[in-house]
């Protein structure tokens, strides 16, 4: 089965996106921030697809997928931003640390299954 | 909020106006931090609302999403069965026809053997009527052999011609009667043979025509109609049926993508969360600045410090991520507003 992990300090975004994303048939895994989901990574985590947010506290987006890059084992997996941030600057930065896409929400939930399905074809 | 600052703004230009009592501007600024305070407390309790209201809403439409699927799997069960039984009822219709219209023909063909063998056993009239002649021509030829034995007295020669041909009589009758006897043995024997078996029905029945009118077959006819009759109206109740299901599926099925829909709309609660995270910012900065004031009419900051410290509009314009946001402050400040070109969804 597919997993997605998702990065978001909202407990109502992860909760929401969490049952969107396993009635659309995938496992999902949750972390509250940067720092956790790398823990969780670190634990033996193995998500084909990450979604983060930017703006978190202790450890934000862009940080974290600079550090998931790190991992060799992370290299391929694509990293979508989901994010309020609209400003360019922050796009330029997500993907220099190795983003694969930027998402500003809100995002529809047919929307994020076809980006989802865009990224993950063989999913 | 735009509005508080710029007056905020003004009333700064008027503290370094020498006319203006630093006493008097201490005391308009005192009450203002604990002001903050209280709009701090109400909007974090907004936060803390909406955040519970939208978790609540969440936990309502991913139950009412299962149940959805839950029905959706239901009537999809139903309708599968529906579909197994419709199939059934059909295959069943189908066996019952060919039996019934088989017992017609069975029927038919027994009705046929029956009548040839009538035919066969009028036959034997004619047997009959050859005993009755050859027993008439016997009481004659007696009656004569009698008047022939008293005219001739002694003399027997007539008696003896009459005699013979008695004789004759005698047996011809008995071989008629051996013709009764073989013709009735042998239908006797083929009518034990014909009712003893069935086999030559199945040998046969391709040439035995279903479409004689007789009062059997008209009544075994209406009973194939009516058992047809009945199987076409379940038939047509189990179509319904299975049109209803079909239905309630759709339903079902569209109702499962409106919740999931209502699910990904629950975003609001991030976005306005954000948005009340900068106005609490913000207000932060108002009751900094306004702690500022007072040490400043009370000596305690220099004037330089309180310009340095002092709160710009363009500073708070800096915070902003949401293209929403921008236009807002735009809208509330007069100021030019950005347009938001870059895409909504963008694959690097």
């Amino acid at each position: 089965m597919t997993t997605v992990m998702l990065v978001d300090d909202s407990a109502t975004m992860l909760m929401s996106l969490k049952s969107i994303l396993t009635k659309a048939g995938y496992a999902v895994e949750t972390a509250g921030h940067g720092k956790e989901a790398l823990d969780k990574l670190g634990k033996g985590v193995k998500p084909n697809l990450i979604i983060s947010d930017v703006n978190m506290p202790q450890m934000d987006g862009i940080t974290f997928v600079r550090e998931a890059r790190k991992s060799p084992g992370l290299r391929f997996t694509p990293m979508l931003m989901l994010t309020t941030e609209s400003e360019q600057a922050k796009r330029t930065e997500a993907k220099s640390a190795g983003a694969t896409g930027w998402l500003v929400k809100p995002v529809a939930p047919e929307q994020l299954l076809g980006v989802i399905k865009q990224v993950l074809p063989g999913a | 909020m735009s509005g508080l600052l710029r007056r905020s703004g003004s009333f700064a230009e008027e503290t370094n106006d020498p006319s203006v009592s630093p006493e008097l501007v201490a005391e308009a600024l005192r009450p203002v931090p604990e002001f903050c305070d209280v709009m701090d407390a109400h909007i974090h309790d907004v936060i803390e609302q909406t955040g519970e209201a939208a978790e609540g809403i969440v936990h309502k439409l991913v139950a009412i999403d299962s149940l959805a699927e839950m029905m959706s799997g239901d009537v999809a069960r139903l309708a599968s069965t529906l579909g197994h039984v419709e199939s059934e009822l059909v295959t069943v219709t189908g066996a019952n026809d060919q039996l019934v219209d088989r017992l017609i023909r069975y029927f038919i063909y027994r009705d046929e053997q029956i009548h040839r063998l009538v035919e066969e056993m009028r036959g034997l009239k004619q047997h009959v009527k050859q005993i009755e002649e050859v027993s008439k021509a016997t009481n004659i030829l007696a009656l004569n052999a009698m008047i022939e034995a008293v005219r001739a007295g002694d003399a027997g020669e007539g008696f003896a011609v009459v005699a013979d041909e008695v004789r004759k009589l005698a047996d011809r009758s008995r071989q008629a009667a051996n013709g009764i006897g073989s013709s009735l043995a042998d239908l006797t024997t083929r009518l034990d043979e014909v009712l003893a078996r069935d086999q030559d029905f199945d040998q046969d029945e391709a040439a035995v025509e279903a479409t004689m009118d007789t009062a059997m077959t008209r009544r075994l006819a209406g009973v194939a109609s009516a058992q047809r009759e009945m199987s076409e109206m379940v038939s047509t109740i189990l179509h319904d049926a299975l049109q209803a299901a079909s239905q309630v599926e759709s339903t079902s099925s569209a109702l499962t993508d409106e919740t999931t829909g209502a699910v990904g709309h629950i975003q609001f609660q991030d976005i306005s969360r954000q948005m009340l995270e900068h106005v609490l910012a913000a207000l932060g900065d108002v009751r900094r600045q306004s702690e500022d004031l007072v040490a400043y009419s009370r000596g305690a900051l220099g004037a330089e410090a309180l310009r340095e410290k002092m709160i710009r509009v363009d500073d708070l314009r800096a915070r902003h991520v949401m293209g929403r946001q921008r236009a807002t402050h735009a809208a509330s400040t007069g100021g030019p507003a950005e347009a938001d070109t870059a895409p909504m969804i963008e694959l690097f």
